[in-house]
């Protein structure tokens, strides 16, 4: 739900959360993210860094130079200065992403988990296709990729987005992994709760998984044009938009991307409002999968 | 400069308050974990609070001085040898150029801090020097120091030996291995049933093996929750303790399905785990010198008195803190 006044509490000594709600939900977000630019445009005193999540906010701030309950007062005046969510434009670049669906990786780390961890793991893509009522893995990479997604947050490591499908007729969900895999190799793509994540470096991990992407999110060489600027492909507002390739597409990505050659492509004119989005999502047969 | 001999266990650069300001593109803060130690280090050495020292981690390093220096220990006594003469901690002591600093292991606490005259002067990365290791930022080529390294050492330090923390300015470590840690409830009390609360703050909690700089994972009894946690919408994911993803601050108590994590220095900085507690700043030096196996009880504080108790220890970590021997 949204709520109908934002929930602050505290974080420590010197942290608070703003809640907006407790769903997925692009309005959320806007709120979130709509809050972040205030806060950085208005230079609010005291207020380190603001880091937006999907329906929340996380603050960071000095209290020797602003009490909690002054920056609750301060927030909350803000948060009702910004223009309604409804007005408010986004930045937002579109970012195509090669991605291989039901690939060996993702395979071999299940085989992994369900060799050592857990003998009773069902299969990743069975399972998110089964628990979701489609028919089939094949039926789950069409919904999969049948959106374009919105990069919420970054968080957990260095530029790893949180993302969620902005076409409602691909809202999936995935409970995580209990207890975690020990071994995710870079660029696996994969779904918890409601949003969807790509692995930056290998590690461990909880999403279920079923893809992998050769384009990396993360390059501390900066190899790539979009790296020029940071280390980190994405921000927040990005959205992206999962391609199909195949075994072979994808060592020769993987290739060019090893070399600096790769050409990304990142599409970068457009702006998101919710009203326009809200239209066209009225538009849609709610019911209907791809 | 200083040509590193051995590198200890993860001996890292770290400054304080570290690399703030990249939360929202997932950056830790990184940073020394016993800042109350740290800084005063730097006091001792003359240092402008920012500037860049070693953290030595259960086992210290040995390192070669280039050049004349003037440095200090502080934190854990890890009983350091300069050329085989022992090395006072929480003192700024002179160094010849050639000379050797050997530290070993401290009988009390976990971390020691290093501070030269001058400063440490690796590269910044993202407005800090600091080391985030797993992350392979910052530091000296992304990581802890490695043997055979050079560190780069500032010009500009005009530091004094014979400089000392007067006693009751330092932090004092328990013996016992028994640590009483503050905590501020929230963010996501409100998901712990009344039992699960008293029984986190009653209970005496083990710091397990495996636990490094980004989490110190707790051992000790189950978890209950309140009806929020159980009934709730599918995007939080099934366990009790899965909430939609959303930012964890420095020093929650994240609650991984039934394993309580403190996210410290070098912690993922959001997930879709809840944080019923948080850490704040004045308890992380006792965070920073525990050992594992070592029990945690944790005192609920307010935020208020949690950011008084971190004043003080600030307020410590100045001049008025240092006598002339």
């Amino acid at each position: 739900m949204i709520y109908d006044a934002p929930r602050f509490r505290p974080g420590g000594d010197r942290f608070l959360e703003i809640e907006f709600g407790d769903e997925l939900n692009l309005e959320l977000n806007f709120r979130a993210q709509g809050l972040g630019q205030a806060i950085t445009r208005e230079k609010v005193k005291g207020v380190g860094e603001i880091a937006p999540f999907f329906s929340s906010a996380l603050v960071h701030y000095d209290p020797d130079l602003i009490g909690y309950e002054d920056l609750c007062r301060e927030l909350k005046r803000l948060i009702e200065s910004v223009a309604s969510s409804n007005d408010v434009e986004l930045e937002s670049r579109l970012i195509y992403m090669p991605a291989m669906y039901l690939d060996p990786w993702s395979d071999e780390a299940i085989d992994q988990y369900i060799e050592k961890i857990n003998p009773n793991k069902e299969r990743d893509p069975d399972f998110v296709a089964r628990i979701n009522g489609l028919e089939d893995a094949a039926q789950l990479v069409r919904v999969h990729s049948g959106t374009e997604y919105w990069v919420a947050a970054l968080g957990f490591w260095p530029g790893t987005p949180f993302m969620m499908p902005l076409d409602p007729r691909c809202r999936l969900f995935a409970p995580k992994y209990n207890p975690p895999r020990t071994y995710t190799k870079t660029g696996t793509i994969g779904m918890g709760g409601g949003a969807t994540a790509i692995y930056p470096v290998d590690g461990p991990g909880g999403y279920q998984i079923f893809a992998r992407t050769p384009v990396p999110i993360w390059d501390m060489q900066q190899k790539l044009a979009p790296f020029k600027e940071a280390p980190y492909l994405l921000r927040p507002t990005d959205r992206m938009k999962f391609i199909h390739v195949n075994r072979e597409e994808f060592d020769a990505i993987e290739r060019q991307c090893a070399e600096g050659s790769y050409q990304m492509n990142v599409v970068g004119y457009q702006k998101i409002s919710l009203q326009s989005y809200r239209a066209w999502v009225a538009t849609l047969d709610m019911n209907a999968r791809f | 400069m200083l040509e590193v001999i051995k590198s200890g266990l993860e001996t890292s650069i770290q400054d304080w308050p570290g690399r703030q300001g990249y939360l929202k593109c997932g950056f830790p803060w990184s940073g020394p974990m016993d800042h109350w130690s740290f800084r005063l280090a730097n006091v001792l050495v003359g240092n402008a609070p920012g500037t860049a020292g070693l953290e030595c981690q259960f086992i210290g390093p040995s390192l070669r001085f280039t050049a004349d220096a003037v440095f200090a220990l502080t934190g854990a006594d890890m009983q350091a040898k300069l050329d085989g003469v022992p090395v006072p901690t929480w003192e700024s002591v002179a160094a010849k150029a050639g000379q050797v600093l050997e530290m070993t292991f401290p009988k009390v606490g976990a971390r020691a801090y290093f501070a030269i005259a001058g400063g440490i002067e690796n590269e910044v990365f993202f407005g800090s020097r600091a080391t985030f290791n797993k992350g392979g930022l910052g530091g000296m080529g992304g990581h802890s120091i490695k043997v055979g390294q050079t560190l780069p050492v500032g010009t500009g330090g005009n530091g004094v030996a014979g400089r000392r923390v007067k006693p009751e300015a330092r932090p004092v470590f328990v013996t016992d291995k028994r640590w009483n840690v503050e905590v501020c409830a929230g963010p996501n009390d409100d998901w712990i049933d009344e039992a699960g609360q008293q029984r986190f703050l009653t209970t005496d909690w083990k710091l397990s093996s495996k636990s490094d700089r980004g989490g110190f994972r707790l051992e000790g009894p189950e978890w209950t929750f309140t009806d929020k946690a159980h009934n709730k919408l599918p995007e939080h994911g099934s366990d009790p303790a899965n909430i939609v993803d959303h930012g964890y601050p420095l020093g929650a108590i994240n609650l991984a399905g039934q394993t309580p994590i403190i996210l410290v220095n070098d912690w993922p900085d959001g997930g879709g785990f809840i944080n019923p507690y948080t850490v704040p700043g004045c308890a992380f030096w006792k965070l920073g010198q525990s050992k594992p196996g070592e029990i945690y009880h944790f005192q609920q504080i307010s935020v208020t008195e949690a950011q008084a108790a971190a004043r003080r220890i600030t307020a410590l970590c100045t001049e008025s803190s240092i006598e002339t021997l």
